[in-house]
């Protein structure tokens, strides 16, 4: 049973891998044995990374590119298959909150346009590009798409939520698209997820108090995506296709009234 | 071609709401009527309910329509199944049917017992299914374009602490409402729900003596709870015959935007 969680030898792909919680699925991705790619756009953070895994016994390798270049994903892609040999899972993880502190009706069109290419136009051509790998090795493989639950309802992210929305989107209508060809596309929905351990206790404070608008008591863990990660790229998840999974502690499903609240009425 | 009518008009209807003592099934009671139907109100219990509904009835006969009461015990299919057959045949037919009961309780899910959990299921959600399943069978014997509107809560999709038990229920009403929605729509028969939110009657759930309360009122994106006559015209849409008429099994919420609070 457990083996049907391992990754060995297969070939991954992380966008956004070098912080954060694309860090935290590549590192979990590597110790199930996966041969793991990480891409962003900041080198030095993909140095650190790939060190760490490297460190821990992992197999790691990096690509460093803009992601809302489809030339420089589609190069990545190539970069993988160049260096493993093929591609068998890949997470469009990639994007950014981003944006200007302005009110809707006074967005400019350079910031919309900024938020939707690191967090739509990313993930599409991220999938774009790894599916067709996986369509012409004829093995098929799985991608794994970054929604949010700012995707989801009323938020004042307003195009980084309607980015989001679009990924949702984008991987059922994959879903259904790649199905034929044995390629697998399920989503990931993080609720409010810490990027890193806290610096300092002046940080731990301030994310104790976001924890308490969860239902879980607490914010997530940047490394808390890793497990998740490696059910979804491996066979464990091998019928499970077309889906989100939020990770948030509860919190998409709450949200009528503070997470805390105790209605009183009693029979 | 469509038809040339007034959509919304419920003029000649014969309609019945079942716990027309409760401001939902009130306000539901005298929209129909100020959209013209007549209307028979069925009161869960014959208590002090019957003066609530007896409020309601003289409300509707001051509009100029008839109103007739009636005292159904939802926790028994045959009795709603007798009720409603005698409220048709008083009515001379029945065309639209509205159920609005509600017993929210909130308890820890290890002090709920056995009862208090039947009970629960029964009020909420049971007597639901007893009036579906008995007002299409009165549309099915005359060939009638039934239409029947739940209330529900948005609880029956998210969720809060000690609400394991009420929270069930509803969410087994917006299953009913999308599965026998789908079983009677080639009969012709819409089948639909009213979910609410907070609503300013509700203090046995949002006590505003409490801060969490308070705060739990401008979650709505209204920021505001929802008055009983809020309901009123979502009710006359869903039950009218040219206005909803390719519209079923759907939860339509009267909320002020409360499901797309994070």
């Amino acid at each position: 049973m457990l083996d049907q969680f391992r990754l060995d030898g297969k070939a991954v792909l992380v966008t956004g891998g070098g912080r954060g919680l694309g860090r935290g699925m590549a590192h979990a991705l590597a110790a199930a044995g996966a041969n793991v790619m990480i891409a962003a756009r900041t080198q030095e953070q993909l140095d650190r990374t790939v060190q760490e895994i490297r460190d821990a016994g992992g197999t790691a390798t990096s690509f460093s590119g803009d992601m809302t270049d489809s030339a420089q994903v589609n190069a990545m892609v190539e970069a993988c298959v160049r260096e493993y040999g093929g591609l068998d899972a890949c997470f469009a993880n990639a994007g950014m909150g981003g944006g200007v502190d302005a009110e809707f009706w006074e967005w400019p069109d350079s910031a919309f346009e900024e938020v939707l290419a690191n967090n739509l136009k990313s993930a599409f051509y991220t999938c774009r590009a790894a599916s067709k790998v996986m369509v012409e090795s004829g093995k098929g493989g799985t991608l794994i798409t970054l929604s949010s639950a700012g995707g989801y309802r009323a938020s004042k992210r307003w195009a980084y939520g309607t980015a989001k929305g679009g990924v949702l989107s984008l991987t059922k209508v994959l879903s259904g698209a790649l199905a034929p060809h044995k390629i697998r596309v399920n989503c990931i929905s993080p609720g409010i997820v810490a990027q890193r351990d806290p610096a300092d206790d002046q940080e731990r404070a301030r994310r104790a108090q976001q924890g308490g608008f969860i239902p879980a008591n607490r914010v997530g863990e940047w490394w808390e995506m890793g497990p998740l990660a490696v059910y979804l790229a491996s066979d464990a998840s091998s019928y499970v296709t077309g889906q989100d999974f939020a990770i948030d502690g509860g919190m998409l499903n709450a949200g009528l009234a503070p997470a805390k609240y105790r209605p009183h009425a009693e029979i | 071609m469509p038809p040339q009518t007034d959509y919304f008009d419920l003029t000649g209807k014969k309609t019945m709401v079942v716990g027309a003592e409760t401001p939902a099934g009130g306000a539901i009671a005298r929209a129909y009527a100020q959209a013209g139907a007549d209307v028979a109100l069925c009161v869960l219990t014959a208590d002090e309910a019957v003066m609530r509904a007896r409020v309601v009835k003289r409300d509707i006969e001051a509009m100029g329509r008839k109103a007739s009461e009636y005292v159904m015990d939802v926790m028994l299919g045959k009795n709603v199944q007798v009720t409603t057959r005698q409220v048709a045949k008083e009515m001379g037919g029945l065309d639209i049917v509205a159920s609005a009961p509600d017993l929210f309780v909130a308890k820890p899910i290890e002090k709920t017992t056995d009862m208090e959990l039947a009970r629960v299921m029964q009020v909420n959600f049971s007597s639901q299914f007893f009036i579906v399943r008995t007002a299409a069978e009165e549309f099915r014997r005359d060939h009638r374009p039934g239409r029947i509107t739940l209330v529900t809560s948005v609880l029956g999709e998210r969720s809060m602490i000690d609400t394991a038990a009420y929270a069930s229920a509803h969410g087994a009403v917006y299953n009913l409402v999308r599965a026998a929605g789908h079983e009677l729509a080639r009969e012709n028969i819409t089948l639909n729900a009213i979910s609410l939110g907070w609503m300013d009657y509700m203090d046995d759930r949002i006590d505003t003596s409490d801060e969490d309360g308070q705060r739990a009122l401008r979650f709505p994106m209204l920021r505001r709870a929802g008055r009983a006559e809020e309901i009123g015209p979502t009710a006359v849409w869903l039950a009218s015959e040219f206005g909803s008429a390719f519209i079923t099994g759907q939860i339509i919420p009267i909320d002020g935007g409360l499901l797309q609070h994070q």
